[in-house]
């Protein structure tokens, strides 16, 4: 060990917080790594994405759990997924990793740091969301699994909804205060 | 506590639950379910407010939204509303209203003096009068008008409620809650269709809760509160009373207002109002419609109301607004006010109906009297007596007044549609281009019968349900009646000789319209600006139609022929506070921090917003008197030793890709076909038509993946140029773009030591030397025992400087790690006033220099634009208009006088000529005092500038009055050949 040793700190510093029929968590140890799939190689690349993770590459607008449970798959357009991984001790080893086993198949870029992870659950989440989420999140519309990309006050922001009642919520790092803030907000406003 | 004189039986109010409230201090009580309007009444009140331009005394006029007179101040204190209609103010326990637009008291307004001069104040009064002399305008004229216009007062307090905003999605959005809203929301919800029902009335039901309707053999109040049961037990459906749609727009998008607290005392700390915005594939407007008065003589007294008010008082709120109430009609609905003031007690003087036919329902105890009208009236605060032509005068304290129905069609014309004119109900019915996916039912449609407009409603909601791909599901239309709709078109009483009023709310009278007319305005539109018709609160819903006819019948035309005006959001006004929603002090917009920004706070440093960042703009030093001691001290210790700044803000897109250096050599206007692996090179976009856009570096990390970095108020214009140009421009080229500017805190690590300090941090065997990391060179490394690092060799100070990226969840770490690390060196934390001080010392063109007036050539960059290749702009960047010899050219400035501060924005003249915009020769863009050359020092643009050289000018700022000679310098005041920062 050198003389300097460099500390991780969570955007939110490990936010929770219960409001009854809401829960806000911030997910400080879900690392993510986006998929760029190189022109005129989507076959290999989603033959490669299979054989890593087990699983079909999913349709734009939705996400697959590996079929281990470790990553999920969020196919946000036709030439790029993101992958998340959560429980990351080192959330910035993952994007190594998938960059060795891709190679020049899929581009990858470390996007952990990029975005703040927050998850959403509960009840009445959906009602609280509604205050600052612009697209339809009725659980006929927006099923499990979907994925959308949208900005929520003023915030561009990637949602996805990982079971009946709760959301997982990506959006920029540096104006994570801002985001949690347009949350609680939205939560005390609604219960 | 007053005595409730006019309150009758029935009604759908709870009488268990007594409402105390105020109005002008004076206690009265009302019962749950009451409006203020109907609590008023109740208690006898009638004069409620004072009429805009002649302060005349003014009563409730109506029982809904188009009210045009009952305008009052809610609440009190901070929460004072002013211009609230008490017609659809919803009373509460502990209410406090109070009269509005008087000086003195209600009963005894100093400023009713105006109606007196009304002879003076005819239309278009302001402009005639006001004209001289000129000097009056600002200081006599308009203190004078501004004090007296207006209606209520603001708190001039900052407003202490909350509001907020939302979304909401559906099938079929149904405006209106009336008997047709209610059977097409109950056919859509039992088709499966999820569909929002909205009306802003706090009880659903529309006029079932106003009439003596019958519905599937029940009262029509007691089928609306069947069919609400219903619709709340459908899981797909979704009812929102107190919720005004306000306004349609694009794409089947709407704005809503939800009064969420507006009937409570309190709001208990939640949002008092909701601004919804309802994204629908289809809608249904099932508005109704609103009753239109005739105009007479003095037809404004309190006490004179439209008919089907009458009757809503009467039936739904069990309130009689007169003891002995007259009925003047042209129509068969008026009719239908006088059987239902009998049937519930109240005592009808008169039914006069302006037509010569013959009474339909007998009126018990009511005289008849058929094909007159009334010429005026009488009674200064209260309605007592009415003159008919005939010269009969009746004894009565109210009036209520029924000139027909006009179809509610505001909402229709949002995106220009035009109503139509439907002589069969003498009205304007929707028409032209309506908003996407509407549709039209019921007496919206002027479909004014019950019958017709409930048949008519469930009919349009089952074409949409199969319009959107579902069958619809069998439904029993509920039996009800038509009831008799026939009249007659009378808008105003010609025999009459008094002023007689078109728009109650803005005091213009008939001959107003008659006269603007005679003055030349043709147009509705110029009418209605003229004598301001149809403005305001009110927006002319009893109003504009009378407004038009008497236009027609001034010029010979039909109403159609004339026009008609059309409608604009909001429908209803529209709280500013629920516009701006959350969006409040702090939280106006978001924010972003620097990965260090916890570090910054803690060691003292002053923030300064930067588009959305928050950055640290010095830090500042116990003993420092003010800023530019601490920004001189952290130059001269960064050029002295070794500085360290939060660079993180640059624009960061990582681009792979086979074709990547290809694309940047489209993207720049310099060369990235052959960058080295490993490098770092300065390159210059244009726009499109040669002016220059924006600048910043972009390393080869490898051979298909490269870092750009971009200015940081153009992070994300380039980052969508950039996508642009990718999908659209060159869309074979194998490229992928994804934003890190947030992914990496990034630190410029400058000054002579900034190696040494560097060196301590960087794992083995990463070798810092000039040798193996040369200027502009780029690597990917770790640091301080295993974090992932980049370090770039570039230098925006000038000296030997650095920028290394860490992962940002390590960058407070980092930035005490690298201040730790330079304590041997007296490492010092500098700003953005700093930065800014040494990249001007460096002669580096920031955002003050592209600011989107100049050129490559303007910025002594020409030769960055490679002539053996092409780029955005290029073409266009070789206009000759863009090349002249005398083009101005970026150079430095310093002043004559040591001890002259340059004025950024300053203009340059010559010496021997006069400071004008003929002989202006450029301007100053960006200043500061140098710490390091101990004086001011400028960058500008001027004239020839790179051949002028040593040339004395004139600085001239004629917005601060002040005036300094320069001498045109060389950009580059530090280090002009760049040795330091290869060294």
């Amino acid at each position: 060990m050198g003389e300097f040793t460099l500390k991780a700190e969570p955007f939110l510093d490990r936010y929770e917080r219960d409001f009854g029929s809401v829960s806000i968590k911030e997910l400080h140890q879900q690392a993510i790594v986006s998929f760029a799939i190189p022109n005129g190689c989507e076959t290999k690349a989603e033959k490669t994405l299979n054989k890593v993770f087990g699983v079909a590459c999913p349709k734009v607008g939705n996400s697959v759990l590996s079929k281990d449970g470790s990553a999920r798959l969020m196919r946000l357009g036709a030439d790029q997924l993101f992958c998340l991984l959560s429980n990351q001790q080192d959330t910035h080893s993952a994007h190594l990793v998938m960059n060795q086993k891709f190679g020049q198949d899929i581009y990858t870029t470390d996007q952990s740091d990029v975005w703040v992870c927050v998850e959403v659950s509960g009840t009445q989440t959906r009602k609280a969301l509604e205050r600052i989420c612009a697209i339809d999140l009725h659980p006929d519309h927006f099923t499990i699994a979907s994925i959308a990309r949208t900005t929520m006050e003023h915030l561009g922001t990637i949602i996805l909804r990982s079971a009946e009642n709760t959301y997982v919520l990506l959006s920029a790092s540096s104006s994570a205060n801002s985001f949690l803030h347009a949350l609680e907000t939205s939560v005390e406003n609604t219960m | 506590m007053s005595d409730q004189s006019h309150r009758i039986a029935g009604g759908l109010i709870d009488r268990s639950e007594t409402l105390e409230f105020t109005f002008n201090g004076t206690p009265m009580h009302g019962y749950l379910g009451d409006t203020l309007a109907s609590a008023l009444l109740a208690n006898g009140q009638k004069l409620v407010g004072r009429s805009f331009k002649y302060h005349r005394p003014r009563g409730i006029f109506s029982a809904g939204p188009e009210e045009p007179n009952a305008l009052v101040q809610l609440r009190s204190g901070a929460q004072q509303e002013p211009n609230t209609r008490a017609t659809v103010a919803e009373l509460f326990d502990g209410l406090t209203a109070t009269s509005q637009n008087h000086l003195g008291s209600l009963e005894f307004d100093f400023m009713s003096i105006t109606d007196l001069l009304a002879p003076f104040l005819s239309t278009g009064f302001y402009y005639k009068t006001f004209m001289w002399p000129a000097a009056f305008w600002e200081k006599i004229y308009e203190p004078i008008i501004r004090s007296s216009a207006g209606l209520g007062r603001l708190s001039m307090e900052a407003d202490p409620d909350t509001y907020d905003k939302g979304f909401l999605h559906c099938d079929l959005l149904i405006i209106g809650a009336g008997p047709s809203g209610l059977a097409a929301a109950l056919a859509a919800g039992a088709s499966g269709l999820r569909v929002i029902l909205a009306d802003e009335d706090f009880s659903v039901g529309g006029r079932l809760n106003s009439e003596s309707y019958k519905i599937d053999g029940v009262s029509g109040s007691s089928w609306a509160k069947q069919a609400l049961a219903e619709l709340k037990s459908m899981d797909k459906v979704r009812v929102m009373n107190r919720t005004t749609v306000y306004g349609a727009y694009d794409h089947g998008i709407f704005g809503a207002l939800e009064r969420r607290t507006d009937h409570q005392k309190t709001s208990f700390g939640k949002p008092r109002q909701v601004l919804w915005r309802i994204y629908s594939k289809r809608s249904l407007l099932t508005t109704g419609a609103t009753e239109r008065p005739i105009a007479f003589g003095n037809n404004d007294r309190p006490g004179i109301m439209l008919a089907g008010a009458v009757r809503s008082y009467v039936n739904r709120f069990g309130v009689t607004p007169g003891k002995q109430v007259t009925i003047f009609t042209n129509n068969d609905d008026g009719w239908r006010t006088a059987t239902d003031l009998v049937a519930k007690g109240v005592k009808v003087t008169a039914v006069i109906d302006a037509r010569n036919k013959s009474a339909s329902t007998p009126i018990t105890g009511a005289e008849i009297i058929l094909g007159d009208q009334i010429i005026d009236t009488a009674g200064r605060k209260g309605l007592r007596s009415i003159t008919l032509k005939s010269g009969k005068v009746i004894q009565t304290d109210c009036l209520a007044v029924s000139g027909g129905w006009n179809p509610n069609v505001h909402l229709t014309c949002h995106q220009r549609g035009k109503p139509e004119w439907n002589s069969d109900i003498l009205a304007f019915v929707p028409g032209g281009i309506l908003p996407t996916g509407m549709k039209i039912a019921g007496a919206a449609n002027g479909k004014l019968g019950l019958s017709t407009g409930m048949v008519d409603a469930v009919a349009v909601a089952q074409k949409i349900v199969q319009d959107l791909g579902q069958r619809p599901a069998s439904y029993d239309i509920p039996t009800s009646e038509d009831e008799p709709q026939s009249g007659g078109a009378i808008w105003h009483v010609k025999d009459s000789k008094k002023r007689a009023w078109v728009d109650l709310q803005n005091d213009v009278t008939v001959k107003d319209i008659q006269l603007s007319y005679q003055e030349g305005f043709r147009s509705v539109e110029h009418l209605k600006r003229y004598t301001t018709l149809g403005m305001a609160t009110d927006q002319g819903k009893t109003s504009n139609i009378a407004g038009l006819a008497i236009m027609a019948e001034c010029s010979g035309k039909t109403i159609p022929e004339t026009g008609t005006t059309i409608f604009r959001p909001p429908y209803t006004p529209i709280p500013i506070g629920a516009l701006a929603g959350r969006a409040r002090g702090k939280h106006f917009r978001p924010y972003r921090l620097t990965p260090s920004h916890k570090w910054a706070e803690e060691n003292g440093a002053t923030f300064v917003e930067t588009g959305n960042w928050l950055r640290a703009q010095w830090f500042a030093r116990p003993g420092e008197k003010g800023w530019r001691d601490s920004v001189d001290r952290e130059v001269a210790m960064t050029r002295a030793s070794v500085g360290i700044c939060d660079v993180t803000t640059l624009g960061k897109i990582d681009i792979q890709g086979k074709d990547v250096a290809e694309f940047l050599n489209h993207v720049y206007t310099n060369a990235f076909l052959k960058l080295p692996i490993g490098k770092v090179r300065y390159g210059l976009m244009l726009r499109e038509d040669g002016v220059a856009y924006d600048d910043g570096t972009t390393a080869r990390l490898a051979e298909n993946h490269f870092v750009m970095t971009t200015t940081t108020a153009n992070a994300v214009l380039v980052f969508r140029r950039l996508e642009f140009a990718r999908q659209c421009l060159w869309p074979g080229l194998d490229i992928h773009m994804i934003s890190t500017t947030d992914a990496w805190a990034q630190f410029a690590v400058a000054g002579p030591n900034s190696r040494k300090l560097l060196s301590k941090i960087v794992d083995a065997p990463f070798d810092m030397s000039n040798e193996a990391f040369p200027f502009m060179a780029c690597s990917e490394l770790t640091i301080c025992s295993g974090t992932p690092a980049r370090l770039f060799r570039i230098s925006f100070s000038g000296e030997i400087a650095y920028e290394i990226a860490v992962p940002a969840k390590y960058g407070n770490s980092m930035m005490g790690a690298l201040m730790t690390a330079g304590q041997e060196f007296d490492a010092v934390p500098y700003g953005t006033e700093a930065l800014g001080v040494m990249r001007i010392e460096k002669g580096h063109a920031a955002g003050n220099e592209l600011n989107g007036q100049t050129t490559a050539l303007n910025l002594g960059l020409g030769g960055f634009i490679s002539k053996k290749k092409d780029c955005i702009g290029k073409t266009l960047s070789q206009r000759p208009e863009l090349n002249r010899d005398d083009a101005i050219r970026l150079v430095g400035f310093k002043p004559v006088k040591s001890d002259d501060l340059l004025l950024a924005g300053s203009h340059f003249i010559t010496r021997d000529e006069e400071a004008n915009m003929a002989n202006d020769q450029g301007w100053m863009s960006s200043v500061a005092y140098s710490p390091t050359l101990g004086h001011s020092i400028g960058l500008g643009f001027i004239k020839k500038g790179h051949q002028r050289m040593g040339e004395i000018i004139r600085v001239v700022n004629p917005s601060r009055g002040v005036e300094i000679e320069a001498e045109i310098v060389s950009p580059h005041f530090y280090d002009p050949e760049g040795g330091l920062q290869r060294g």
